[in-house]
């Protein structure tokens, strides 16, 4: 009995870890450790269940140790607050004054289109919508609000992490060439760039890696 | 919070409660079963083992499982099983030299299986 109690424990503590080396992307609004509960939970109750060679009590046992485990975790996190962040972790600043802070990013496994499909989700089409925006240790999103929001079209993502998307170029009608000329005038290289996305009105948000993002015009062919 | 943290440490000592418990009552059982199995193996090799040693012990095996079915995997338990309905057979036809050799293998199932549930590093990993 008390090996099935030690071997849970050890599942536990393993996922755990895994799991906050995942990073935020894979949480999905619990904390860490609560994700893991519920990955096991299920499955320890399903097996004796329908393993009928193995004894209930397995089963009970092991539920009962992912009990006391989430207790003492919840206990630790009360009292003490480093084991808090080494558990749960730590909100990441991954949009601050000067644009998209992409250490902070790859810090949680994510990249520009995930933080872009986060913000679309919390009501933020354009990154300039936002004056800060985080992840909760959760995985969950929140942003402090740019009062001058002034996306009128939905933005389109043209460069993400020095790579051109071929798509999203084709659909807002900008050839590769254009797309070059565009970015030479801005003394810039494709490369350099972490994230550019342009909008319907032809207003785009360019950010070069380490620099603070700017708002600049383009010729559209393709209004949306 | 001092109702969660009552809640904690009584499933923690009710759980170590039943670790050693459970721990004993193998040992125990095994322990009883190995010893009879010890006797019924210098019957057999008297060759005075007869029908009814062989039924006597297969008895107490039954009792014995019925309860050890809620601690440990059914399929150990159909080991012996297996291994005991072969020697009763063997006993029951007087060959004794085939019972020999069925009732060694129980006395060492019998005499490791308890240490496959004791709390050891082998074990867990």
């Amino acid at each position: 009995m008390a090996l099935i109690f030690i071997r849970t424990a050890i599942i536990f503590l393993t996922l755990l870890f895994i799991m906050r080396l995942m990073g935020k992307s894979q949480i999905g609004e619990m904390q860490p450790f609560e994700f893991v509960i519920t990955l096991l939970i299920a499955e320890l109750a399903c097996i004796p269940m329908a393993d009928s060679s193995i004894p209930l009590l397995y089963g009970v046992i092991a539920i009962v140790a992912i009990f006391i485990l989430h207790q003492i975790v919840w206990l630790l996190d009360l009292w003490f607050k480093p084991v808090k962040t080494a558990v749960c972790g730590k909100p990441s600043l991954v949009i601050n004054k000067n644009g998209v802070d992409e250490y902070q990013l790859k810090t949680n496994n994510l990249d520009v289109s995930d933080l872009i499909e986060s913000m679309r989700a919390a009501g933020y089409f354009s990154l300039d919508d936002v004056y800060y925006g985080l992840y909760e240790s959760n995985g969950s999103f929140s942003a402090l609000e740019n009062p001058d929001r002034k996306s009128s079209s939905l933005p389109v993502l043209l460069i993400d992490g020095g790579k051109a998307d071929k798509k999203n170029l084709e659909i807002c009608g900008i050839t590769r060439e254009e797309l070059q000329a565009f970015l030479s005038a801005q003394d810039t290289q494709l490369k350099q760039v972490l994230v550019m996305t342009v909008s319907g009105d032809g207003r785009v948000y360019l950010q070069k890696r380490g620099e603070k993002y700017r708002i600049l015009e383009m010729e559209l062919k393709n209004k949306w | 919070m001092v109702k969660s943290i009552i809640y904690t440490v009584t499933a923690i000592l009710l759980c170590l409660a039943l670790f050693i418990g459970v721990e004993f009552y193998l040992n125990e059982q095994f322990g009883e079963f190995h010893d009879t199995l010890e006797t019924l193996y210098k019957k057999v090799e008297n060759e005075t083992a007869n029908r009814e040693d062989a039924y006597a012990v297969r008895q107490m095996w039954t009792d014995k499982k019925s309860k050890l079915h809620i601690f440990i995997p059914h399929n150990d338990i159909s080991y012996v099983d297996y291994w005991l309905s072969e020697a009763c057979g063997f006993i029951y036809e007087k060959e004794y030299g085939l019972a020999l050799a069925n009732i060694e293998v129980l006395k060492e199932i019998t005499k490791n299986l308890p240490g496959g549930y004791t709390l050891k590093l082998e074990n867990i990993f």
